[in-house]
């Protein structure tokens, strides 16, 4: 077997002798065969011979079949045909070529974003399948909201659902400074269990991981393992990193390991530079009663490894159960419980195939699909124009059929044209697709670790696949072309004679082209049309203008008192920065979290069972930092202190929904745990409504403010700060301006409030943008589509045109003929994908804003937008048909 | 009368051909099977070529650039040790295959 096989190599290697040996063989053959003709006295011995003797070529062709591989070795003629009849017509191979490499370029973007988001599971996770996240869920007013990121909650669900889970590790990650003074840095740092590490194959690249006795009462050890790529970076991989200290947030961990190479835990996409166990965390963070404490979240999850032969729902049902028994741990009544309603669930260890999965993460599916059409309208542009060559090969192809080629042969030889231009803009189309996926998580994914595309082996595997499919796809259309030629036919008439037929393939390709465009394009308007609406929403305030200052308080702990003086003080230095317009003190920032208390109004039984009412703890400034209209009433005044008279500012809709009918003004609200036994506090002021979670109406969500100085808890908060033309340039100075007056080892950090409500509107943004760009690539496409096939029919019908200006046609009738024919494909096409984005808008309301599916508007621009594309296609074409030299063009052939 | 060569025996009688003379080129086994034929076979160039072709691949055959008496360049076919292995193969099945095929024909009354 291995002998043969090595026969065969060497026969293929030395293809040419091989050939020429055969040929030398039959050659003499031939002339023996003469001979012995010749001898026998028979007329014309050579002749006769060689009739004898048959169709060489075939022969030679079914001996060389034999050497195996017989399709290797047609393969490589074939290329070699195919590359030189590309090389001579390089606009046609360059048209493809881009074509192909924008269409599978977005596809393979797409592919590795979603892939990513959605699809890979986590870096080196032993059989992730049976892996889970836990949700947890619970009921307040009869709204069912999401819980469960606090330890105790976490560690209860651990200890009580060992009958469904082998394993069950909690994960959270922090944000926290690392190192101290000027080399402090805020990284990503993972707050994970000991046992976290038991779900990967991973084992430490040095060191050790931390084990279940470091990660457990009283208080858990304060040792760290670093991120590979940390130990790289940050330590030049050195084995003393091992036993060196470092402070993270406010402890000094001991480094005790380095985790295994490429681990990132579940976060592929900003992996975190440390891993630290979640008792050590929690104790720094929560105080000596951590283990109990079940008011405190701090985003922590777990995930669980289901046992064998336990299916999702019992493993779900278990966590619901054991989520129950939390509670009442927690020292819950069975009425409290009733209303509580708690659930959990089981759902897939990545967490945007789960119930929390991003607005993005949906969009991004959606353009996934997207990129699928734009990928087909580049196939059927490209199946299009190699029909066209296809049919204007039939002489050549019908005389190699008659020189005794067989018909595979020559079939093989269209599709590996396909194939040969499919790979070449398959390889343009990696570097199309680096750079859009560059962009693209650059814009929608900021913050995300740069990832490769070109050196990403599921990515490539994917652009793999789509180049065969590709290559099958467009080459395969023309091949059924192919099987209908009629051999006498095309031998006498070639394309000549009037035979101008239109190709039905060809037409229907390009009314698809048409429609999948319309398609793209109306998505693209409801996108844009969305995201106009969404800027267009009145915030409330300006996020635009304002900048959000954090304390990050490390080892110095401040009470109440002290806190509120230190930011007063911050308050002060911010206003001596060049630019400055406001400073004022906040509690929370909209879109970025508020804190609800229990309130009590005269008249009203449960005020909670009206809406969440939420506040902000503020100094006078606030609303003119803002820029929150205060619509009756007043702002707060530098005489609203701790001793003076109880006040607070609402919202309008708060107004509305206490007291209807009546004047809020002077208004007694009490605010406290319990609420009815609180001081009273007076409006004094109505401000305009705000959006601090959602740009949709909010029904539900009310908004109010208190002194700052009038509230006792002010453990948490910062600054707000307004800047005077644009926020870029203020954020430096302001951050050093204030960071001379942090005690200790603590910082601060200043944002962008803009950039916490972009956050919010980035799946508008992605949507737009990305639909907008496929979309006017689908157009540009269909009208290079459009283009060839009107040039092509004009050039097939130049002896009709020829015929028609002989008889008088004016140049207007032949141009009128022509940009028609174009007009008709636009029209049909306009009209199909028209009922396709009909039918599959409802589908896409979900994701718009504030837009119906079906707006007429869009519709109408975008079919617009289609007929006009259509005529400036046909309209080039038209002009060299109206143009024909009758004279010539009859003459010719 | 010419007759078709049975179809899967053309590779023996080759095989047949080319050891029983020890060298031959493709004209010359072309003429000795339809010479010892008696004229009943002719093998057509179509087949005889790949055929050679395809022992050449599995190694039954080996040619060897030679030249004719009247000094003409020939390839010359050898049967290999391996080529002779599958001849005594092919011909014993050959055989059992005729031997099966003349009892049906003629059934010996002894051995019913």
């Amino acid at each position: 077997m291995l002998g043969r096989l090595w026969r065969r190599l060497k026969l293929l290697v030395g293809l040419d002798r091989a050939t020429r040996d055969l040929e030398e063989e039959m050659r003499l053959h031939c002339e023996l065969r003469a001979e012995q003709l010749r001898a026998q006295g028979i007329a014309n011995p050579d002749a006769q011979a060689r009739r004898q003797f048959g169709n060489a070529t075939r022969i030679a062709e079914e001996s060389r079949d034999t050497w195996l591989w017989p399709s290797l070795d047609a393969l490589r003629q074939d290329a070699r045909v195919t590359v030189r009849g590309l090389r001579r017509s390089p606009a046609f191979t360059a048209g493809v070529m881009v074509t192909f490499a924008l269409g599978v370029g977005a596809n393979a973007a797409m592919f590795s974003l979603i892939d990513r988001m959605m699809l890979r599971p986590p870096a080196l996770m032993r059989d992730p399948a049976n892996v889970h996240r836990a949700y947890m869920y619970r009921s307040m007013d009869g709204v069912e909201t999401g819980t469960g990121g606090q330890y105790a909650r976490n560690a209860d669900i651990a200890r009580w659902t060992s009958a469904s889970f082998s394993a069950v590790a909690m994960h959270a990650t922090q944000e926290l400074a690392v190192g101290v003074g000027q080399d402090a840095r805020e990284m990503r740092i993972g707050v994970v269990s000991a046992n976290f590490f038991g779900f990967f194959d991973a084992p430490p690249a040095a060191g050790r991981y931390f084990d279940a006795a470091e990660d457990g009462p009283p208080s858990g050890a304060p040792v760290a393992v670093l991120s590979h790529a940390t130990w790289q970076s940050q330590y030049g991989g050195r084995q003393d990193a091992i036993g060196s200290t470092v402070q993270i947030g406010a402890v000094v961990y001991t480094i005790i390991g380095v985790a295994a190479e490429g681990f990132v835990g579940l976060w592929p996409l900003r992996p975190p530079a440390a891993f630290i166990p979640v008792s050590t965390y929690a104790a720094s963070s929560l105080g000596p009663k951590w283990q109990t404490t079940y008011g405190s979240s701090f985003g922590l999850g777990s995930i669980a490894r289901r046992k064998p032969g336990v299916s999702v729902d019992a493993a779900s049902a278990d966590l619901s159960r054991a989520l129950v028994q939390s509670y009442r741990a927690e020292g819950r009544s069975d009425a409290s419980l009733a209303e509580l309603r708690p659930r959990a669930l089981a759902a897939s260890v990545l967490l945007e195939r789960g119930p929390d999965a991003s607005e993005v993460a949906r969009v991004a599916t959606w353009l996934g699909g997207v990129a699928i059409i734009v990928l087909l309208i580049a196939c059927a542009n490209v199946a299009s124009l190699l029909l066209a060559r296809a049919l204007s090969k039939r002489r050549e192809v019908a005389v190699r059929l008659a020189l005794g080629v067989s018909r595979t042969r020559l079939l093989t030889q269209l599709l590996t044209e396909s194939m040969v231009l499919a790979v070449a803009g398959s390889l343009l189309g990696v570097l199309v697709a680096a750079w859009m996926s560059a962009t693209m998580s650059a814009a929608f994914l900021p913050g995300v670790e740069r990832f490769s595309v070109a050196g990403d082996p599921r990515t490539l595997a994917f652009i793999g696949i789509i180049t065969v499919v590709v290559g099958a796809f467009t080459g395969g259309l023309p091949l059924l072309q192919t099987r209908r030629f009629a051999l006498t036919d095309d031998l006498k008439a070639g394309a000549r004679a009037g035979t101008y037929r239109q190709s039905r393939t060809r037409s229907a390709l390009l009314i698809l082209q048409g429609a999948l465009s319309l398609v793209l394009l109306v998505g693209a308007g409801l996108f844009v049309r969305s995201l106009r609406n969404v800027r267009d929403v009145r915030l409330g305030f300006d996020a635009d203008s304002v900048l959000v200052v954090a304390l990050k308080m490390r080892d110095v702990k401040l009470d109440s008192a002290q806190n509120l003086e230190l930011r007063l003080r911050l308050v002060a230095a911010a206003r001596t920065v060049p630019g400055v317009m406001h400073a004022s003190l906040q509690m929370q920032a909209p879109f970025g979290g508020m804190t609800s208390w229990p309130i009590a109004v005269a008249g009203i039984d449960s005020v909670r069972k009206l809406g969440q009412f939420e506040f902000n703890g503020v100094s006078p400034d606030y609303f003119a930092t803002m820029g929150t209209r205060i619509l009756r009433g007043r702002p707060f005044e530098s005489s609203d202190l701790g001793g003076a008279r109880r006040v607070l500012v609402i919202s309008e809709a708060m107004g509305k929904v206490l007291w209807p009918g009546e004047d809020p003004l002077e208004k007694c609200v009490r605010i406290g745990i319990p609420p009815d036994t609180a001081p009273c506090r007076y409006v004094v002021g109505i401000a305009e409504d705000i959006h601090a979670r959602s740009f949709g109406p909010q029904t539900r969500n009310f908004y109010y403010y208190l002194p700052a100085a009038q509230w006792h808890q002010q453990r948490e908060g910062g600054l707000f700060v307004r800047a005077a033309g644009g926020t870029h340039g203020s954020i430096e100075p302001l951050r050093r301006r204030l960071q001379e007056e942090m005690p200790g080892t603590s910082y601060v950090t200043v944002s962008r409030l803009g950039a916490l409500v972009e956050n919010q509107s980035r799946s508008w943004v992605m949507g737009a943008t990305v639909f907008t760009a496929f979309g006017a690539l689908a157009l540009v496409l269909a009208a290079v589509g459009l283009y060839s096939v009107i040039a092509y029919n004009v050039a097939q019908r130049r002896q009709e045109l020829a015929v028609r200006v002989a008889l008088g046609a004016a140049m207007g009738d032949v141009m009128r003929l022509v940009v028609g024919e174009g007009l008709r494909f636009a029209v049909t096409g306009a009209a199909v994908g028209g009922a396709i984005a009909i039918v599959a808008a409802p589908r896409i309301a979900p994701l718009l804003f504030n837009q119906s599916p079906r707006d007429p508007v869009v519709f109408g621009a975008v079919t617009g937008a289609l007929l006009v594309v259509a005529v400036l296609a046909s309209i080039v074409p038209a002009i060299r048909g109206a143009r024909v030299d009758p004279n010539a063009a009859l003459r010719a052939d | 009368m010419r007759e078709e060569i049975p179809p899967g025996t053309l590779d023996m009688l080759i095989l047949k051909t080319v050891s029983w003379r020890k060298e031959l080129h493709g004209f010359e086994i072309a003429e000795s099977i339809r010479a010892t034929s008696g004229d009943v076979f002719v093998v057509e160039e179509g087949s005889l070529y790949p055929a050679l072709q395809r022992l050449l691949v599995r190694g039954w055959v080996v040619g060897e650039w030679g030249r004719t008496p009247d000094n003409r360049r020939a390839r010359y076919y050898h049967v290999t040790a391996l080529g002779k292995r599958q001849l005594e193969r092919s011909l014993e099945s050959y055989n059992r295959v005729t031997r099966a095929i003349a009892d049906i024909l003629d059934p010996s009354p002894s051995r019913v």
